[in-house]
């Protein structure tokens, strides 16, 4: 009996092989990533490419703007789907995520057919003089239409986190409900919050279907990082390489960033 | 006084009703606290005062009623009138406080006063951590305190804005029985002090007795009884209100005779059964009555008492003992009518007290009062 309860143990082997298992499959292709951009030698060469520089310039805006719409859209629905559960919330809660579960390429489909000029708004955006697939606008459309769902689910959790008491207490001490909100449930969600963010940018960031299916490949304009990647790799695979190591070090700030910034310094309330 | 609102105009006392229904649930209840005093509303769990705190501060609106806090209305149904909490200037102490874990102790206090400038907000601070004895804890985080501190600086904050009013709710609940003892004297004279009124959500005996200026018991969404705490809670005269507070002994007896000279009457279980002497009522021979007796007031005997004046000497068969702490409850099956009566551990040690042993049970006519059961 004893023994057996020991083999469950910190380091129990079959924990141990999946562990090791595991990280061997993640490490690896990240490692050959690294070891190729180090041995090909111009790396930094081929980081400050136009087509390069283009990308980049193009990801971090389209992938800022995206992110600010998220925020300032997402944060109050989230809100609401944490407190009201009613039937009808539950149900659009139930669909908030169905971009996540939606193949990216079928989102780009479904966004050409409302948005496209033979789309269901299309007559409406003409008529408006507004042109939206294949532009940045379109980017900024795809990248919203998949990466928002990883912010409103983690926001929601987050607000349904704070004891209902606390808004309460704080409006008895004469804080409006607004005021409340961000005076107090924001900071008391803010790991949650923040982590919605970066899963949120990391997923805007990576956009790729959805992305080519809408707003097309055009370099200076629609080309963001993964799609300048893609067309490297038909000519240039150095400046393939390069583009990936600096989307491979965004994502590792992004990661370093989140658990900085989720650390807690308070213990929830019991 | 530190605590009253700046511009020390006259407070008065916080009053009000109101009828609200949800679900099953049905409330119909009037409240009146004076300023300086405590009004505690005593009931089970489940008997809606909780929703009368609520119904008061503004987190719930009832169907009809009226809210009346220092002079000023801040809700009624009858003109559509209705302040939303945070204008209404009430101070909220929960049972597990509620301190915002995020903040330390110091901001947490200072968290009700964004209207002061930042100098005379530190200065409140100040003189507030001074006085609810939390020096040195300013920067500590509300975890890193201990139960009774957490109390005192949740109470902080709830005073600091200079509050009309002040709501408690089951304030001891998260403390263990020794401090709440210590503690509840504290609380009392803080609210005193403050010189406004405050309403105290309990379902603890020994809470609304001592911390109520007043009381109201309640149950189900109803005022079962209200007057001074010992006139209420001492001797219940209402058989709702004594089953409610756990009177241990209520005993169906019927009038046997009445003895004016002595003050008292004789009650009986029937023919056969006990005779117990209680203090005289106006009730005639034969009546049917209940006679309450609390389980500490009777004492246990191996004999018979020769010489005591206590009027009710019973013999019995013990039928059970229980843990019941801090002391046992040892049930005694008398003639017609079973007895219980609580002693403590030294006692039961002492006399040997096991299942089956004939004991005496004795107690003064004065430890009986008559139960009325109304509705």
């Amino acid at each position: 009996m004893r023994t057996f309860v020991a083999n469950l143990g910190p380091w129990n082997p079959v924990g141990s092989a999946a562990t090791a298992i595991y990280c061997l499959f993640i490490c690896l292709p990240v490692a050959a990533l690294l070891f190729k951009a180090v041995q090909q030698g111009n790396l930094l060469e081929s980081a400050l490419s136009e087509t390069a520089l283009l990308a980049l310039r193009l990801s971090l805006v389209t992938s800022a703007i995206s992110m600010v719409l998220v925020i300032l859209v997402g944060t109050p629905f989230a809100r609401l789907l944490a407190r009201n559960r009613s039937l009808p919330m539950r149900i659009i809660d139930q669909l908030v995520e169905l971009p996540i579960i939606l193949p990216p390429v079928v989102a780009g489909v479904a966004m050409l057919l409302a948005f496209g000029r033979q789309g269901v708004l299309g007559p409406f955006l003409s008529a408006l003089g507004i042109s939206l697939p294949f532009t940045a606008g379109a980017v900024v459309f795809a990248q919203v239409f998949v990466a928002a769902p990883f912010y409103i689910r983690s926001a929601k959790l987050g607000f349904m986190a704070v004891p209902k008491e606390y808004e309460d207490i704080s409006q008895i001490l004469g804080v409006s409900p607004l005021r409340t909100f961000f005076r107090l449930v924001v900071p008391l969600a803010a790991p949650s919050l923040l982590t919605g963010i970066a899963l949120a940018w990391a997923r805007a960031l990576s956009e790729f279907g959805a992305t080519i299916m809408f707003a097309g490949n055009l370099t200076g304009k629609t080309q963001t990082m993964p799609l300048a990647i893609m067309s490297a790799m038909e000519s240039s695979l150095d400046t393939a390489v390069a583009l990936s190591v600096m989307l491979l070090i965004g994502a590792l700030a992004i990661l370093t960033a989140l658990t900085i910034l989720t650390r807690n310094n308070w213990r929830p309330a019991p | 006084m530190m605590n009253r609102p700046a511009g020390g105009q006259a407070l008065t006392g916080a009053r009000g009703w109101a009828k609200y229904r949800v679900g099953d649930f049905s409330l119909d209840v009037e409240w009146e606290a004076e300023a300086g005093e405590v009004l505690t509303l005593f009931g089970p769990s489940g008997a809606g005062k909780t929703t009368i705190l609520r119904a008061i501060a503004g987190l719930v609106r009832p169907q009809e009623g009226r809210v009346e806090i220092g002079g000023r209305t801040v809700f009624d149904s009858k003109t559509g009138l209705w302040e939303p909490p945070h204008k209404r200037r009430i101070g909220l102490l929960t049972q597990n406080y509620h301190l915002f874990p995020n903040l330390s102790v110091a901001e947490n206090i200072a968290y009700g006063l964004s209207g002061l400038d930042s100098t005379s907000r530190r200065e409140r601070v100040t003189e507030l951590v001074e006085s609810f004895q939390l020096a040195g804890l300013e920067e500590r985080r509300p975890h890193e305190i201990s139960g009774g501190q957490q109390q005192r600086a949740a109470l902080a904050r709830a005073l600091a804005p200079g509050p009309s009013l002040m709501l408690l709710d089951e304030p001891f609940n998260s403390l263990d029985v020794e401090l709440r003892r210590a503690l509840r004297s504290e609380l009392r004279a803080s609210i005193i002090s403050a010189g406004i009124p405050a309403i105290m959500v309990t379902h603890d005996i020994e809470e609304a007795i001592s911390m109520g200026d007043s009381v109201q018991v309640i149950n189900d969404g109803r005022v079962e009884a209200a007057g001074r705490p010992l006139e209420i809670l001492g001797q219940p005269g209402q058989g709702r209100v004594a089953r409610l507070i756990g009177v241990e002994n209520l005993l169906d007896l019927a009038v046997a005779s009445l003895h004016p000279q002595d003050g008292t009457m004789v009650c009986s279980a029937g023919e056969a059964g006990l005779r117990l002497e209680v203090p005289l009522s106006d009730v005639r021979r034969d009546e049917e009555v209940t006679v309450g007796i609390r389980a500490s007031d009777i004492i246990l005997a191996h004999t018979e008492p020769v010489g005591s004046s206590a009027r009710n000497r019973i013999a019995g068969v013990v039928s059970g003992v229980q843990l019941r702490p801090p002391g046992y409850e040892v049930t005694l099956q008398c003639p017609g009518v079973q007895l219980k009566c609580h002693i403590t551990g030294t006692s039961l040690n002492e006399m040997g007290v096991k299942q089956g042993d004939e004991l005496w049970a004795v107690f003064k006519a004065s430890s009986c009062f008559l139960v009325r059961d109304q509705g």
